[in-house]
């Protein structure tokens, strides 16, 4: 088990160079590594034993495989899949692909390391990869979007590694486990990276334009797969420490709540979904027990969305609601955000309910109105017109990927049908009923538009400074 | 005394970040940053001692841990073609932005 481990975490590097050297069958051999990583995943699920892989001697440089590790790397292998379907017929370079399959390779090497050094490596190797795909297109600004993320991202990785040395000087070992005796400015700064890194409340408001500004398959593979390396480790960590665990807690309500605020007024689609993507990795901090699932959950469904979103006539939601879309792309969308709703027979469901069960009970009023803010802010996609308007066909790659997605989405469903109680199905069709009445009433109309200053390259990288004040501040008190 | 010089360093770095205007000079503090950080690892390791820890016949006890300095060497790596990248990328930029003034490209690349 542990040399068929090692052999699958070097396959997506040597494929992704292999396909720069095989032009001819880059498509095939991108979609070999994700199926076998899907593979790998389901037989995860199988084992039930975490397995541990250690580096000789006690520095700490341990892998650990589990469950949790199971679900995050099958979220990766679908959207991949997903990503690579929706390329097939698009003409896109090997180069393309090459990096597409370096991302997934170095995802997926997040998601089963244990220790502070190798996730490092990996995230800066994300970095690296996601500014190259994001960069594609080759226009100033992509180039500039690419560059502000792999600045942004880079500056919080060097915060970072002065965490991860203060860990090593208290106890000579970079594993998580050594966060419990270091000193409180190393867990600060190591929080401050990863939150960075994975997108999380204020710092992580660099998302929204990066998601949004690159093309349709890149910000499907962004926001489905790559923020969550940032936030598999919080919830590593948390489940590890449990002096960590409140911490973690409380930033995951901030951020579905800032994310959620920031998506219902919005009314640009993509920015739309990728404000949300940020209110969603805040469900997946406030119950990192159950995290897993949610990410499942939730990398299918952007990832979906950011697809589907990509075909529609126009991003302004203005224009949309005076175009009728085509019939079956709408059908798409609608099944898409019932799910992320939390509508009974979707995985979203299964996964809305599975969190709301092992909330503390101080989070629950932010969660429940966290979860309002979603279905009024999806209530934005279902209630679009929709006829046999036929202005363009959509791309022969796009059904197989959207297919594949919700496929998986209903599949899901049924790893938690303990969910399906007469209390459990109503609260989220009231919460969901709530939302579509608030929707019609008020903010369909609203015009309001909130400033984007925040957004702004100099005082995203200031912030950095006040979240590291803030951490330090937590770890104290 | 030494610890707080590179401390001085990398909030310079920082600090020059957000500051200066010109994009090259960002990316050059960002450098300085990432040099406080690997001098910080360096201190770190000499903590117990200042020789190398390598097989020689000369005897003496106080070596420095190779550990950290075997890490910061990925870290510099790393660092350098991040930074090779975003070069690139800001030559690419300067065509159409010869200033480089990184709140105009801002201005001109936000929707």
């Amino acid at each position: 088990m542990s040399t068929i481990t090692i052999a699958w975490i070097a396959f997506p590097f040597f494929v992704g160079f292999s396909i720069y050297l095989l032009p001819k069958l880059d498509r095939y051999l991108a979609l070999g590594v994700a199926l076998v990583s899907a593979g790998y995943a389901l037989q995860l699920f199988a084992e039930r034993s975490p397995l541990t892989l250690q580096l000789l001697d006690h520095f700490g440089v341990t892998l650990v495989v589990d469950q949790l590790s199971g679900y995050f790397i099958l979220t990766n292998a679908l959207v991949t899949a997903a990503v690579i379907l929706y390329c097939w017929h698009s003409g896109k370079t090997a180069f393309f692909y090459a990096q597409t399959i370096i991302l997934h390779g170095s995802v997926n090497a997040a998601f089963v390391c244990s220790d502070f050094l190798s996730l490092y490596v990996a995230l800066e190797v994300i970095s690296i990869a996601a500014f190259l795909l994001i960069a594609y297109p080759r226009t100033d600004r992509s180039i500039w979007v690419a560059l502000r993320y792999l600045f942004i991202s880079n500056t919080a990785m060097l915060f970072y590694l002065v965490g991860a040395v203060l860990v090593y000087q208290a106890h000579h070992s970079f594993a998580f486990a050594g966060l419990r005796g270091a000193p409180p400015e190393a867990l600060a700064l190591i929080f401050l990276g990863l939150l960075t890194k994975g997108g999380v409340f204020v710092s992580g408001l660099w998302l929204p334009l990066t998601h949004s500004e690159s093309e349709t398959p890149v910000s499907a593979m962004l926001s489905g797969i790559v923020v969550k390396a940032g936030v598999f480790p919080l919830v590593r960590c948390a489940l590890v420490l449990d002096e960590v665990d409140p911490i973690v807690r409380i930033f995951g309500v901030g951020t579905a709540l800032v994310g959620v605020f920031y998506a219902v007024f919005e009314k640009d689609t993509k920015r739309m979904l990728a404000f949300h993507t940020v209110s969603q990795l805040g469900f997946i901090l406030a119950a990192p027990g159950v995290g897993g699932f949610y990410a499942l959950t939730h990398g299918m469904v952007k990832s979906a969305l950011f697809l589907i979103a990509g075909v529609l006539p126009s991003r302004n939601l203005k224009e949309l609601q005076q175009k009728p879309i085509n019939t079956a792309v709408w059908v798409a969308l609608v099944i898409a955000s019932f799910s992320i709703s939390g509508f009974p027979l979707l995985s979203g469901f299964g996964a809305k309910v599975l969190t709301t069960k092992n909330l503390m009970p101080w989070q629950a009023i932010g969660m429940n109105l966290a979860a309002l803010g979603t279905a009024i802010s999806f209530a934005k996609f279902i209630f679009l017109p929709h006829g046999a308007a036929q202005e363009k066909a959509v791309k022969p790659g796009f059904w197989p990927a959207v297919i594949l997605l919700l496929g998986g989405l209903f599949a899901a469903n049924v790893v938690y049908y303990e969910a399906y109680t007469i209390a459990n199905i109503l609260k989220p069709l009231a919460i969901i009923g709530l939302g579509w009445l608030a929707y019609f009433l008020i903010f369909q109309r609203s015009v309001l538009k909130l400033p984007r200053v925040l957004e702004q390259f100099e005082h995203l990288i200031g912030v950095m400074s006040l979240m590291l004040i803030l951490l330090f501040w937590m770890v104290l008190a | 005394m030494l610890e707080a010089c590179i401390f001085a360093t990398i909030l310079c770095g920082f600090f020059g970040i957000i500051l200066k205007k010109n994009l090259v000079m960002k990316i050059i503090s960002m450098d300085v940053m990432s040099t406080g950080v690997i001098a910080y690892y360096v201190l770190v390791a000499s903590r117990d001692g200042l020789f190398t820890p390598i097989v020689s016949t000369v005897k003496n006890g106080a070596y420095s841990d190779p550990v950290p300095q075997a890490v910061i060497l990925t870290a510099i790596v790393i660092g350098f073609s991040i930074q090779a990248l975003m070069l690139v990328g800001v030559m690419k930029l300067a065509r159409d932005n010869p200033t480089l003034e990184s709140n105009e490209i801002e201005k001109n690349n936000t929707p």
